[in-house]
Parts: C-alpha cells; sequence; structure tokens
C-alpha cells in the first residue's frame, strides 16, 4: 500500500457523491465583493448542478441555484424558521463527512509516517476510535434529524487541506485548524440542541466536543515536538494552520460576533490550549475574504439568475 | 511483659505466631520453570509488539481506501486495540531486561515475517476489502490467537505472571477481532467467486505464515515440541 494519497482517492460506497473541491479554495482567496463571489458560483455552476443530481440537494439547487450552499453557511440555526429544517441536515450531513475524513486522515497518519515516535502513533490511533464513534454518532444523529449519508453530496475538502506531508503541518492543519472549528461549530450545535430542548442531540454532541478538545491538544502536543529547536517549520506549521483557519471561514460565517452563523467557541478553545494570541489571530483571519452580508446578496442574486434562466427554459420549451 | 510482634536473633526471642504459608490455602499446584527464559520471553514480546504495531498501521492505512462505512468504522476501533495491545507489550519489555528506551522495541522474528506483514498490506484498491479482511483477520490474528495462548500456557506461571497478564488482555481483543472479521466476510462474500477470492488469499498467506515460522519464527518447532 502506498504512502500519502490523494482525497479523489477516498473509497465511498454508492450512496455517496463528490461535490468539487475548488470552489471552497478559491472562495477563501477571493476579495470581499459581490460580483466576484457571484462570478466565481456561475462559473462553477454546471459542475455543482451536477453534483447535486440524484440527491437531496436537486431541489435545493433548483430552488436556490449554484449558491443553494451559502443558505446554510450564511444563516444560524434559529429555532421555528422553515430553512432551519433543510440547514440542520445539510449542516448535520457536513459534519458526517467530515467525520469520516477525519477518521481516514488519523488513520493515515499511522501508515504514512512509520517512523513517527510511538506516543504520536497511540495518540493517532486513539483518534481513529474517538472519529469513528463520532461517525457513529452522526449517524444516528442524521437519523434523528429525518437525514440519511448520501443524501447531499460531500465534499472532500477536509482531507484534501489538511493532509500535508510534514506530520507538524499535518497536525496543525487537522487537530488545531479543523478540530477546532469543530469546537466552535459542536458548541452551536449545543446551543441550538437547548434552544430546541432536544437533550439526545445535546448530550451526544456534548461528548462529541470533549473529545475534540483532546484532538485540540494532541495537536498542540505534537507542532511543538516536532517543531522542537526548529522554528522555520514552527513558522511553517502555524501559517499552514492559519490557511486551514481561512479556508475554513465558510465566507465570513464564522466569526467572534454571538449572532454568527458559527461563533468562536471561545472558551472551548481556551480550554484545548489555544492561547489569546492565536485567538486574537483568528478572529483576524475571519474578518478576511468575503463577509457574511457580500455572501448572502451573492446568494440573493444567484437565486434570481438561476430562477430566470429557469423561465427562460421553461418558455423555450414551450415555444 | 507483652508479647514479641516481630522475632528477634535469640531462640527466646521468637515470636508466638506459628508459620503460615501463603501458597497452601488453596494449595498452589504451579511449579516453577517455564519453557521460556528471560531473554527468550523478551524477544518473543518484541515480536508480539512488531505483529500488534504493523497490522495497527495497516488497518489505519487502509480505513481510506475501504468502501464499506461500517469496516472502516469497525477497523477504526480495532486500530485503537492493536495500539494498546502494542503499548502494553512495549511497557513489559524493560521489565525483561531490556532497558528502559525498549519500550518503542518492535522486532520481526526474521525476514520472512516481515515480508508477510509487507504482503498483507499489498491489497490496496477499494475493490478489495475481501482481501484485506482475510489477510489480517483470517490468517494473521488466529495464528496470533494460537501463539498468545500457547505462550501464555508455556511459560513460567509464577515467575513472568506479568507477561500473562497482558497476554490475556491481548488474547482477550484478538478473540474479538476475529469473530468481527469473520462477520464481515460472511456478508461480505456473497457470491461463489467472493468466496473463491478468500479461500485464495488466505491459502496464499497462510502458506508465507508458516514457511517463516510466524511471528515468533519457531512456529514447525512449537508445533511439534506442543503435539
Amino acid at each position: 500500500m502506498k504512502r500519502f494519497i490523494q482525497h479523489e482517492e477516498l473509497a465511498r460506497d454508492s450512496r455517496f457523491t463528490r461535490q468539487t473541491t475548488a470552489l471552497s479554495t478559491l472562495i477563501a482567496q477571493l476579495p470581499d465583493d459581490v460580483n466576484a463571489v457571484v462570478a466565481l458560483f456561475e462559473k462553477f455552476d454546471p459542475i455543482i448542478e451536477k453534483s447535486t443530481r440524484g440527491t437531496q440537494a436537486e431541489p435545493l439547487y433548483e430552488a436556490y441555484g449554484p449558491g443553494f450552499g451559502l443558505m446554510t453557511n450564511t444563516q444560524s440555526l434559529k429555532p421555528g424558521d422553515p430553512a432551519t429544517e433543510t440547514r440542520i441536515k445539510l449542516r448535520m450531513h457536513g459534519i458526517y463527512v467530515g467525520e469520516l475524513q477525519a477518521l481516514e486522515g488519523a488513520g493515515r497518519s499511522l501508515w504514512d509516517f512509520p517512523d513517527a515516535p510511538w506516543e504520536f502513533k497511540m495518540n493517532m490511533a486513539r483518534q481513529c476510535w474517538d472519529e469513528t464513534r463520532h461517525v457513529q454518532i452522526y449517524e444516528k444523529l442524521l437519523e434523528h434529524v429525518g437525514a440519511t449519508p448520501g443524501m447531499f453530496p460531500e465534499s472532500t475538502f477536509l482531507f484534501e487541506c489538511a493532509c500535508s506531508d510534514d506530520p507538524a503541518l499535518r497536525v496543525a492543519g487537522v487537530n488545531r485548524g479543523l478540530e477546532g472549528l469543530a469546537c466552535d461549530v459542536f458548541r452551536d450545535m449545543i446551543r441550538y440542541a437547548e434552544e430546541i430542548g432536544d437533550d439526545k442531540m445535546k448530550q451526544a454532541i456534548d461528548y462529541v466536543l470533549a473529545d475534540e478538545l483532546t484532538h485540540v491538544r494532541f495537536g498542540s502536543d505534537w507542532v511543538r515536538e516536532f517543531c522542537k529547536n526548529d522554528p522555520e517549520r514552527l513558522q511553517r506549521a502555524n501559517e499552514f494552520r492559519k490557511q486551514v483557519d481561512k479556508q475554513f471561514n465558510f465566507g465570513g460565517a464564522r466569526s467572534e460576533k454571538k449572532d454568527s452563523a458559527i461563533p468562536i467557541a471561545f472558551d472551548d478553545r481556551r480550554e484545548a490550549g489555544f492561547t489569546e494570541d492565536e485567538l486574537k489571530e483568528l478572529v483576524g483571519l475571519c474578518g478576511e475574504g468575503p463577509s457574511r452580508e457580500t455572501m448572502r446578496e451573492a446568494a440573493r442574486i444567484l437565486r434570481e439568475r438561476h430562477q430566470a434562466k429557469r423561465a427562460a427554459q421553461t418558455a423555450g420549451a414551450k415555444s | 511483659m507483652s508479647e514479641r510482634l516481630y522475632p528477634g536473633f535469640g531462640r527466646d526471642e521468637r515470636t508466638t505466631f506459628s508459620p503460615y504459608g501463603a501458597f497452601e490455602v488453596p494449595a498452589d499446584l504451579r511449579e516453577l520453570y517455564g519453557r521460556y527464559d528471560v531473554e527468550s520471553m523478551a524477544r518473543r514480546v518484541r515480536n508480539f509488539r512488531y505483529a500488534e504495531e504493523w497490522t495497527m498501521m495497516i488497518l489505519g492505512g487502509w480505513i481510506a481506501t475501504i468502501p464499506e462505512v461500517p469496516v472502516k468504522t469497525g477497523l477504526g476501533k480495532i486500530v485503537w486495540d492493536c495500539a494498546q495491545s502494542a503499548d502494553a507489550f512495549g511497557k513489559r519489555l524493560p521489565e525483561l531486561r531490556c532497558g528502559r528506551k525498549a519500550v518503542e522495541a518492535s522486532e520481526p522474528a526474521n525476514d520472512g515475517f516481515a515480508k508477510l506483514v509487507s504482503a498483507l498490506s499489498e491489497p490496496e484498491t477499494p475493490d478489495l476489502t475481501v482481501e484485506k479482511i482475510a489477510g489480517v483477520f483470517d490468517v494473521l490474528k488466529p495464528h496470533l490467537l494460537a501463539v498468545y495462548e500457547r505462550t501464555m500456557r508455556e511459560t513460567d506461571q509464577i515467575t513472568d505472571a506479568p507477561t500473562i497478564e497482558l497476554l490475556e488482555d491481548a488474547v482477550r481483543r484478538t478473540r474479538k477481532h476475529i469473530a468481527w472479521g469473520d462477520e464481515v466476510l460472511e456478508r461480505l462474500c456473497d457470491t461463489d467467486g467472493k468466496r473463491e477470492r478468500r479461500r485464495r488469499r488466505v491459502a496464499s498467506l497462510r502458506a508465507q505464515l508458516e514457511a517463516c515460522g510466524g511471528v515468533t519464527g519457531t512456529l514447525a518447532d512449537e508445533l511439534g515440541r506442543s503435539h
């Protein structure tokens, strides 16, 4: 078995369809400009449409056009909001496939770095079991909210952007960048579960969040250990983590504001070992790229243009 | 004058407590002397650690290449189990006079066993789940289970009790893994073609295992003596 696989090589059964990851990479590099966001989504429209075919995202695509994903990312989960049912399914599904990729990433860390210290291997092996349980938990939670694995397209962006061939960068990206993001998302899900009085969801995600703190600590310890006496490597690891943080801002969806779609979970992150400087840096990174308002406006324009296009197609077919 | 609690040197300085053999009740029927001395047991433990560590790494690598989700998640737990067994074997090594740094010492018994492990790890693509699972769960793990159990029986039950205790844990885990693997393979091999693939994979690896003498490199000798 070779070492270091690409995200395209992740194996899935026939329920799953793949979504392009190029869009997510490009969004993170865009300026805060509505036209630029609209142009990018329109460029990727045919690929997005194709990836939704045969999945539960198809009706969403028909209703909102290529920017349908923005409706999940730019809005918080509000009890009573009619769109929340779809949003929670989309978010839960995104987390489920994220946990699958985290399991695969931890497993690959064991295979890709055979000469790593034993304690590192123990931590990654433990993470394999934790991520396994997370997959199982989110499979149950998907069912709990009326969703199923594979009902939406899967982006393998998490595996792609985090799986560096340097173990220091990999743990910086996965364990500090992505597991830190998981702290933010899960704290918000717990808030939502509390608001709707869903004890099952609240308790399950609370346990998952506790595991994530442990994984962030693994990351903090191993970045320190791998980069001991190598400031250049430490800088590369920190830059890599920042890049991952930036790519997972979901167009301004994550921020320090309490009303943001994904508020930064400061307390959890502190407990996991993030320093005040790192938290300040994260707040700064969240302010870069397209803002939430820009994304919302882009989503509106994309929806209108899509509906106009469909109306024209219908009229053309009749004549 | 109060009664003596500790015996002194002289006859009249003895206590009145009657002697009591700690192993008399119940009678300790164990006898000293086992098949392995400290050095050979240390070698075996290093060999066991090698097998568990590499199984952990191979299964970890496969998770991403296996399309069946329940197989992925099943392997995720087994990876952690193998890591715990390897860790326990490593911690035993300094107790067997291998030095403090020995906790990370894994060692194949011979090149043949290292090649077998390499052959086990060969299947890569998503259409080879049968070959992946059959290699580890039909061949390697049943072999490890047999060797662990034989080692527990044949080592000195008193002097080497700490090895026996950690082997008991490894045996418990390995039994569960074999049962899981068998269930998975029964489900996956639902056609004659797939059952044939399983049979061929097992036959080829088992021949390689026997040729190299298994995890300790002494399979033929041990089986001969056991019989």
